[in-house]
């Protein structure tokens, strides 16, 4: 059973702001997070931003934001995104199961910072930043900075997260995105990796951009990744080889463990197939 | 007295226009099976995971046990109570469908089971097997083995009219 201590649900942002300065509430929209985890914390004090229309998605010159309470489902089925963000729309496609993504929101996913949260791979590859609303002001951070260690973010309890600036993605880039779990649905992510390519006509590769859930001890970018590959003609030692490293990183960052029998070749295998779907190219030469 | 533990707020359910004072720490799975008596929505595992709970929410099947009370301000939620047309004599559709096609065993998942059907063919009128299976992967059902459930999905997409979905299309926004 869950309790309350109050609830507000504030009609303007600037009365939310001034709710959370007083430090004393948690925030709640989508719920599909928070309501779990209250059937184990005492009373809390929530203050619901389901009424601040944070739900927008919004096309600007190189970017588009989406407001924290976009829903899974809005992201996923929003033209905007397909578009733009296609990693990023298949990604919250397969968060949880169809009521959850009815539901559940981007924010929440992000401020939850699980080292397995399905949309931030996806958020990374488009080198996201968070704008955050505090009654001190707005700032932005990077995505890459905000999630600090698994399950802590930047956020303190006077913050709340406004949107996600997303940089839109190549329209030129194949993308892949492979989702690891025990079954087709409702799993919890085992392993997440996002893949954007851009080649030129020579199978050059000149763009690439590589992000990982679950791999490390919270959602990263591989630049190391990244760097060996820009600049390299495709192939299938490349590929191996950026995959073998790509394992090789994972036990530098957390050592050999008892799922890392598990988790080493599982990386490589996904990490070619993501490669081989964004090149785009069917018989990857030897 | 309406307070910030029992705000006052409007809602629509199954086709009825309400105004309550809804306890603001309840989910509205406990609001509707505690308060209102409509225990046609099971209660399963609290968490999200079995479907077992599921309503519609301005035409998209949520997990009641996952929404607070007062955020049903201003929607539109069907249970499994308001699925039968008016009257009470005849079956709806997709409840017929799931009778036919022996989908329902214990019957516990049924009215989960049976709202998230009806919110997939009000999205897509003909789901081919995998959008059924995807729609329905946050519906678990301990007894039939699923494939029953999936023939009554198939069955009610062809019996149904539109006459027979149109009620609950109220407030249902583009996605």
């Amino acid at each position: 059973m869950i309790s309350v201590e109050s609830y507000k649900r504030p009609e303007t942002i600037a009365e939310a702001l001034k709710l959370l300065k007083t430090g004393k509430f948690g925030i709640i929209a989508g719920g599909t997070d928070v309501i779990p985890q209250m059937r184990h914390t005492p009373a809390r004090s929530l203050l619901d931003i389901g009424k601040l229309g944070l739900d927008f998605v919004r096309e600007n010159d190189n970017t588009v934001e989406i407001g924290a309470a976009a829903t899974h489902s809005q992201i996923q089925n929003n033209p905007l995104i397909q578009r733009f963000l296609p990693l990023l729309s298949t990604a919250c496609g397969l968060v949880g199961s169809w009521q959850i993504r009815n539901r559940g929101t981007i924010g929440g996913n992000i401020v939850n910072a699980s080292p397995c949260a399905d949309s931030a791979p996806a958020l990374l590859i488009y080198d996201t930043k968070v704008v955050l609303l505090s009654s001190q002001g707005r700032r932005s951070v990077n995505l890459s900075e905000f999630i600090k260690k698994p399950y802590l973010t930047v956020l303190t309890a006077k913050d709340l997260v406004h949107s996600f600036v997303c940089q839109k993605g190549d329209d030129s880039a194949g993308n892949s995105f492979i989702k690891l779990g025990r079954r087709q649905a409702v799993n919890i992510s085992r392993m997440t990796i996002a893949v954007s390519l851009v080649r030129d006509d020579s199978n050059k590769i000149t763009m690439a951009k590589i992000a990982v859930g679950s791999v490390f001890p919270t959602p990263t970018r591989i630049s190391e990744l990244e760097n060996k590959l820009i600049g390299q003609i495709v192939s299938k030692e490349l590929f191996d080889e950026t995959a073998d490293l790509a394992a090789d990183l994972m036990i530098k960052a957390s050592g050999v463990r008892w799922s890392t029998p598990y988790k080493k070749p599982v990386l490589i295998g996904l990490m070619r197939r993501a490669l081989v779907g964004a090149s785009g190219i069917k018989e990857i030469p030897a | 007295m309406s307070s910030d533990l029992t705000p006052k707020i409007k809602f629509r359910l199954n086709g009825i226009d309400m105004e309550k004072e809804v306890p603001a720490g309840w989910t509205l799975l406990r609001y509707l099976r505690e308060e209102l008596g409509l225990t046609g929505t099971k209660c399963g595992c609290e968490i999200g995971e079995c479907g077992a709970c599921t309503v519609l929410m301005n035409g998209k099947p949520v997990n009641s046990c996952l929404v607070m009370a007062p955020q049903i301000e201003n929607a539109s939620i069907w249970t499994i109570e308001g699925v039968t047309p008016p009257g009470g004599t005849a079956l709806h559709p997709v409840q017929k469908a799931f009778i036919e096609c022996d989908a329902v065993h214990c019957g516990f998942c049924t009215p989960g089971m049976v709202m998230t059907t009806i919110g997939l063919l009000l999205q897509n009128k003909k789901p081919d097997n995998s959008q059924i299976k995807q729609a329905l992967a946050g519906n678990l059902c301990r007894c039939t083995g699923y494939i029953q459930i999936f023939e009554a999905v198939r069955l009610a997409a062809a019996m149904i009219s539109e006459n027979d979905m149109r009620p609950f299309r109220e407030n249902i926004s583009e996605n």
